[in-house]
């Protein structure tokens, strides 16, 4: 049973296993920067919707870092595809797309998850204190599936390394500066506000925000991120059903 | 029970990509135990044809049945049947020779108590058992074909597609690894599907050869019967600087020919070189 989704996930964690120290060590460096750059550099008396700014920033970099983990196993996906080859033996075993594409999906899961706990982990060295509302979990679960399935897409319809690149250069890199990590989206320019209410990480920074910092939670929000991860598993079917090798 | 199965049949398989044509009107049989050639040069459609029966390319018509029943509408249980050994090797390079043997006993749903004992027969037949331990990318050419080929057959399959399998090798690997091929289908009893470019390796290890040429089959028979028809033994001789050569069916009657051509001439025995040749002009290899 599950052979498939099983098989998918043997093959990333004995890969990232091979690396995992290198890798750990490389992506728990930006989060460090941004913390010592912008929690101590501004300090205890700039706050931001009546928080330190430091406590205002740290959910934003959970966000920020599980999204980077999430999509980032697209450019894995990549190397596997363009270069290897390993993809086909997926394809070519008696497996469903499903279970490739979760399998994957779960993945990128795992790898955000270790990049979550790093942060709780720097929470605790800078001294911030953190609540932690049941919301969070399913939140930050639907934020990193839904990130990793939009990874699997990009992966499966991109024609090669270089477009990849690209995608991330336009797409990703933009949508976190502005959507609500670093500072709140209202501040924002009317434009701009309305460009990043029609990306998902606007309204998963926001639910997860409150979560870890007492706010209210708007079960609005967790709806429309559980609607974006339905949608972007869906793309990830029908991009890997068009597939061709 | 009836012996020789028919595992599959493919009928008139067409694969175009945009306007040209990669395989045109092709169709085949294989049965249990078989061992089939698709001997073309390069660019011929033998690649596109095992990317076809293994659904890593889909059709653009024809029908691909196995056992009976339709690739298309039951995908998972052909796959079940099928070993895959591609042109370009597809194994994980930071995975171990044990841990790629073991990805593909879990992606075939192999039950964990006996993968254990299969990896190692599978190491074991390959001869790569003190390898086990070793990251891929430290093989050699010679033994990372080894091992895709014992990994395609972890799951028993019917049927085994060979895509090119000794292409860059040394020739004293690719013995070695024509003895592994033939082992697999003499012991396991492994049906199998070979494409090559290369006459001697069609000649020495199948038993029916099919000729591909531009997306369609031009020949299908015994290498013997093939080479028969277009005449077993072979006058070469020179004319005006240009290699020529005449087709006889016994080395007698070839023997006689020779005596009347003037200058530099010699009898061998007919290539499946010489049915391609006679029967598009051109080499297989250029
Ligand atoms: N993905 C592809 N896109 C476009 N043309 C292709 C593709 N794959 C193969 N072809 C073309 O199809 C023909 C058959 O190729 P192939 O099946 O690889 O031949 P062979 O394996 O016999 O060398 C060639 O002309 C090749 O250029
Ligand atoms: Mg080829």
């Amino acid at each position: 049973m599950f052979n498939g989704f099983r098989g998918v996930l043997y093959r990333e964690i004995h890969v990232f296993q091979k690396k995992a120290k290198k890798q750990i060590v490389a992506s728990s460096l930006s989060p460090l920067l941004f913390l010592i750059a912008f929690g101590w550099g501004f300090g205890k008396e700039v706050t931001v919707n009546g928080l330190p700014y430091i406590s205002f920033l740290i959910p934003g970099l959970i966000t920020m870092s599980s999204l980077n983990q999430s999509y980032g196993i697209s450019q894995e996906l990549n190397i596997t595809r363009f270069y290897f080859h390993v993809f086909d033996e997926f394809l070519i075993a008696p497996v469903s797309h499903i279970e490739i594409v979760l399998g994957e999906a779960f993945y990128g899961i795992f790898k955000a998850t270790i990049s979550i706990l790093l942060i709780f982990l720097y929470s605790l060295l800078f001294g911030v204190d953190l609540m932690l509302h049941p919301v969070f979990f399913p939140a930050i679960f639907l934020h990193t599936f839904l990130f990793a399935t939009l990874g699997i897409t990009m992966a499966m319809i991109v024609r090669d390394h270089g477009s990849q690149a690209t995608v991330n250069t336009f797409v990703i890199t933009p949508m976190i500066f502005l959507c609500g990590t670093f500072f709140p989206v209202d501040k924002l320019p009317a434009v701009f506000k309305w460009i990043v209410h029609i990306l998902p990480l606007t309204y998963s920074t926001k639910v997860i925000r409150a979560s870890l910092t007492g706010g209210e939670i708007d079960y609005y929000y967790l709806s429309l991120i559980a609607g974006f991860a339905i949608v972007f598993f869906g793309t990830a079917l029908w991009a890997i059903k068009r597939v061709e090798a | 029970m009836q012996l020789n199965n028919t595992i599959l049949t493919v009928s008139n398989l067409v694969k175009n990509y945009g306007a040209k044509p990669a395989v045109s009107d092709l169709s085949l049989g294989i049965r249990e135990g078989e061992f089939l050639g698709l001997l073309g040069p390069n660019g011929a459609g033998k690649t596109t044809t095992i990317k076809l029966l293994t659904g890593l390319t889909k059709p653009d018509g024809g029908d691909i049945l196995y056992f009976g029943k339709s690739f298309f509408s039951h995908p998972k249980q052909a796959k079940e049947l099928i070993g895959v050994v591609p042109q370009q090797s597809n194994l994980d390079r930071d995975l171990t020779a044990f841990e790629n043997l073991n990805l593909h006993a879990i992606l075939h749903n192999i039950p964990g108590k006996l993968r254990r004992g299969k990896i190692d027969e599978a190491l074991d037949f390959a001869g790569l058992l003190e390898y086990g331990n070793k990251q891929v990318k430290t093989f050699s050419g010679g033994m990372k074909r080894r091992l895709v080929i014992v990994r395609s057959l972890l799951h028993d399959p019917k049927i085994l597609f060979l895509d090119e399998p000794t292409v860059g090798l040394d020739p004293q690997i690719r013995r070695n690894l024509w003895d592994l091929v033939y082992r697999v289908n003499q012991v396991k009893k492994t049906a199998i599907l070979l494409t090559t470019h290369y006459i001697e390796e069609a000649e020495k290890l199948c038993q029916r050869v099919k000729i591909i040429n531009s997306g369609s089959i031009i020949a299908d028979d015994t290498p013997a019967q093939l080479k028969k028809e277009v005449g077993s033994f072979v006058v070469e001789y020179l004319d005006q600087e240009e290699r020529k050569e005449r087709f006889f069916a016994s080395k007698e009657e070839a023997l006689a020919a020779l005596k009347e051509i003037d200058g530099e001439a010699k009898v061998r025995e007919a290539t499946l070189e010489d049915v391609f040749i006679k029967l598009t002009g051109r080499r297989i290899n250029v």
